[in-house]
């Protein structure tokens, strides 16, 4: 469970001082969904970091599981993004000289998984649960937008994360790509007990989660949706 | 295996960069290999020509102060040592002021310490006995000058001779000679009238074994020819200590030599006790030169040295400039080519790797490169030394050297002096140190490349190297 209380990001560029997210308080339960909008500059992939344990608060508490991460050392971050946390980017960012399979097996590298036969495994099945199972040694240029992002989000699976952090998981999809996309995700939010956060400024999508949470200007303002309920269908 | 097959996958990506870094780096190493090379052969020629006036296994050399000549304005009658006077009336011949009068056609053999005042023979036993000295043997470096009178004056013909103490035969001159007709030395011929001589010597002379040589004015019978280093100055004719020490005059002062020697060579038990061992001879005979085979190399002139200064100058700056350029390309790409991965560093640290793993996987990809550079300049190495063995000409070693024969001609005094120039071949070779550390050079340029490219790793925050700020 999250527990954000008046988490704020200030960035100094120069003299400049940019407050990328002012004062947030939010709580997210265990298995929810929750989608944040809101308009290009307004602290929402900010917001996504500290979430993700890439960045720390500049000030406020942002707890996961009762740890806050502010203040947890740069090996026990890594710890938590390692164990507890996968991300997926707009831009899929996979290593492109890696296969589709050595892409998630890299997220299993930090975990320490013995033995290989148990990494293939794993890697397999969740290949498989993206429907890309027959493109594992298939390279990220020899994929379509569409596959690279199930690559990207079975290496965000593959370790068994508590939380699924998405940042414009479609940004870069045509709609039907997309429609797949945010399908798939929702079946393995439902499957897997995941709570899933995803930032997107497409109403299409954000409409699909249980709570959505608007970015103005560094504040956030959350409201229910009538997205869909873990074990049933929206 | 996830690491190597990441490694290998980002180098065949980057292939034309590692190319060109593992080039720059190979170029580097294979100048530092070449000019090694070349070093080397030089300082091995050197060495033949200096083995060959101190023999093998040699690590100091005790000379006799070199004696001064007599004042040209000095009268024939009125100094010591043995002194010529030439004229349009004959000659006329002054040992320690005893003058004779000489006729045209007379032949003068001297055989003279010309070079080095002499020294006790009793200074070999007490440098023998110092602290840090292996062995000791006294010998005689002797030069046989011989003059026909002549109304018209001409340069004496002359010859060097060794008297060898032949029951040290591992130390001297002799100790490199290798008997190719005829026999060596025995402890029996240790009083007689016996002479092994240079094959060239003997070649360019007409002498053969079982035939004889005058050496001041003593026939001595050849019992052997020997070969010598071709590109050492050796002496022309071995004789034992003895019979030299019996023949032989000390040079301008005209006295025997029979309870002398005027070199003693030495060898220290370690190489690190040498400067002791110097020191104590030093205190041990104040007015002897101490010579290291290093200090009579500066003695040498010709292209030898020429080559030498080229290899150990120009070459080393040029290596170490070539170096400097091949690391700093390679740093520069290094680092360019983090930056080009930075969104792919910090997805890595994302996906919660730590950023020493990262580092040690550039420090690997860096160090893979320093690897094939290292490889490839060996082998550029190998070609360098191989082209400069075919390609460089046959140096020459000059050691001048006193006669020690002063002459007074109506033109003035003259004090000839021998010049002995040497065809030395110079053969470049790669050793296996030299190998040792052009490979470490490589792999340092490829970890010095690794470790900038790390540092800005090191720096990167994950939330910069991915996101916007949204």
């Amino acid at each position: 469970m999250y527990e954000l209380t008046s988490v704020s990001k200030v960035y100094h560029s120069g003299t400049r001082t940019v407050e990328a997210v002012k004062g947030v308080d939010l709580t997210i339960d265990d298995g929810a969904w929750i989608a944040i909008r809101g308009r290009t500059g307004h602290g929402k992939s900010t917001l996504l970091n500290l979430l993700g344990g890439l960045d720390r608060p500049t000030s406020g508490q942002l707890k996961l599981d009762g740890r806050d991460l502010g203040r947890l050392s740069d090996a026990e971050l890594t710890r938590v993004r390692a164990n507890a946390i996968g991300f997926v980017f707009q831009t899929f960012n996979l290593v492109p000289t890696l296969s589709a399979a050595e892409n998630v097996e890299a997220a299993l590298i930090p975990l320490h998984v013995s033995g290989a036969a148990e990494r293939r495994r794993r890697v397999a099945a969740a290949l498989d649960s993206v429907g890309l199972a027959d493109r594992a040694r298939h390279l990220p240029s020899e994929l379509s937008g569409g596959q690279q992002q199930r690559v990207a989000i079975a290496r965000a699976l593959v370790k068994e994360p508590k939380v699924l952090l998405a940042d414009e998981p479609t940004g870069n999809l045509d709609e039907e790509t997309r429609d797949e996309i945010i399908a798939l995700m929702e079946k393995l939010w439902r499957e897997r007990g995941l709570t899933l956060i995803l930032v997107s400024h497409d109403g299409a999508v954000v409409r699909r989660a249980q709570r959505l949470a608007i970015m103005t200007r560094g504040h956030l303002a959350v409201k229910t949706t009538e997205g869909p309920t873990r074990g049933g269908r929206s | 295996m996830f690491f190597f097959t990441y490694l290998a996958r980002e180098l065949r990506r980057r292939l034309r960069q590692a190319i060109f870094i593992a080039l720059g780096l190979a170029i580097g190493v294979g100048l530092v290999l070449t000019v090694t090379a070349a070093a080397a052969g030089v300082k091995n020629a050197q060495a033949g020509v200096l083995q060959g006036l101190y023999g093998v296994g040699t690590d100091i050399t005790v000379t006799g102060a070199a004696p001064s000549p007599p004042k040209g304005a000095q009268g024939p009658s009125s100094g010591k040592g043995t002194q010529i006077t030439m004229g349009p009336n004959g000659a006329e011949i002054c040992t320690n002021g005893k003058c004779h009068a000489l006729k045209n056609g007379y032949t003068i053999d001297n055989l003279g310490s010309a070079s080095y005042s002499p020294i006790s023979a009793t200074s070999v036993s007490k440098i023998a006995a110092l602290k840090g000295v292996t062995a000791a043997a006294g010998g005689l470096l002797l030069t046989d000058n011989q003059t026909t009178i002549s109304a018209t004056p001409t340069q004496p013909t002359s010859f060097t001779v060794d008297g060898a103490d032949i029951s040290k035969p591992k130390l001297g001159p002799l100790s490199q000679a290798a008997v190719s007709s005829g026999r060596a030395f025995t402890a029996a011929d240790a009083n007689k009238n016996v002479a092994l001589v240079d094959k060239n010597y003997a070649a360019s002379k007409g002498l053969k074994v079982g035939g004889t040589i005058k050496i001041g004015g003593t026939a001595f019978t050849i019992i052997g020819l020997v070969a010598q280093a071709e590109g050492s100055s050796p002496p022309n004719v071995y004789v034992p200590l003895a019979r030299a020490q019996a023949v032989a005059t000390s040079g301008p002062t005209g006295g025997n030599l029979k309870n002398d020697v005027n070199t003693i060579y030495v060898t220290a038990a370690k190489s690190t006790d040498l400067a002791t061992v110097q020191h104590e001879i030093a205190k041990l005979l104040p007015t002897a030169q101490i010579t290291t085979p290093s200090s009579l190399a500066s003695q040498v002139t010709g292209s030898l040295t020429s080559a030498a200064k080229l290899a150990n100058d120009l070459g080393k700056w040029l290596s170490i400039l070539v170096l400097i350029a091949a690391f700093a390309v390679a740093v520069l790409l290094t680092m360019a080519a983090v930056a080009r991965r930075v969104r792919e560093f910090g997805t890595l640290k994302a996906l919660g790797w730590r950023g020493g793993r990262i580092i040690a996987q550039v420090m690997g990809e860096s160090l893979a490169v320093g690897i094939l550079g290292a490889a490839a300049g060996v082998g550029l190495g190998f070609a360098g030394a191989a082209i400069i063995n075919a390609i460089a000409p046959s140096l020459s070693a000059t050691l001048t050297q006193p006669t020690g024969l002063h002459m007074m001609t109506p033109n003035g005094a003259i004090s000839p002096t021998t010049s002995h120039t040497v065809s030395v071949p110079m053969y470049a070779s790669v050793g296996l140190t030299a190998i040792g550390v052009a490979v470490v050079l490589a792999l340092a340029g490829g970890l010095l490349a690794g470790a900038f490219g790390s540092w800005r790793i090191g720096r990167l925050r994950p939330a910069d190297a991915i996101a916007k700020v949204g």
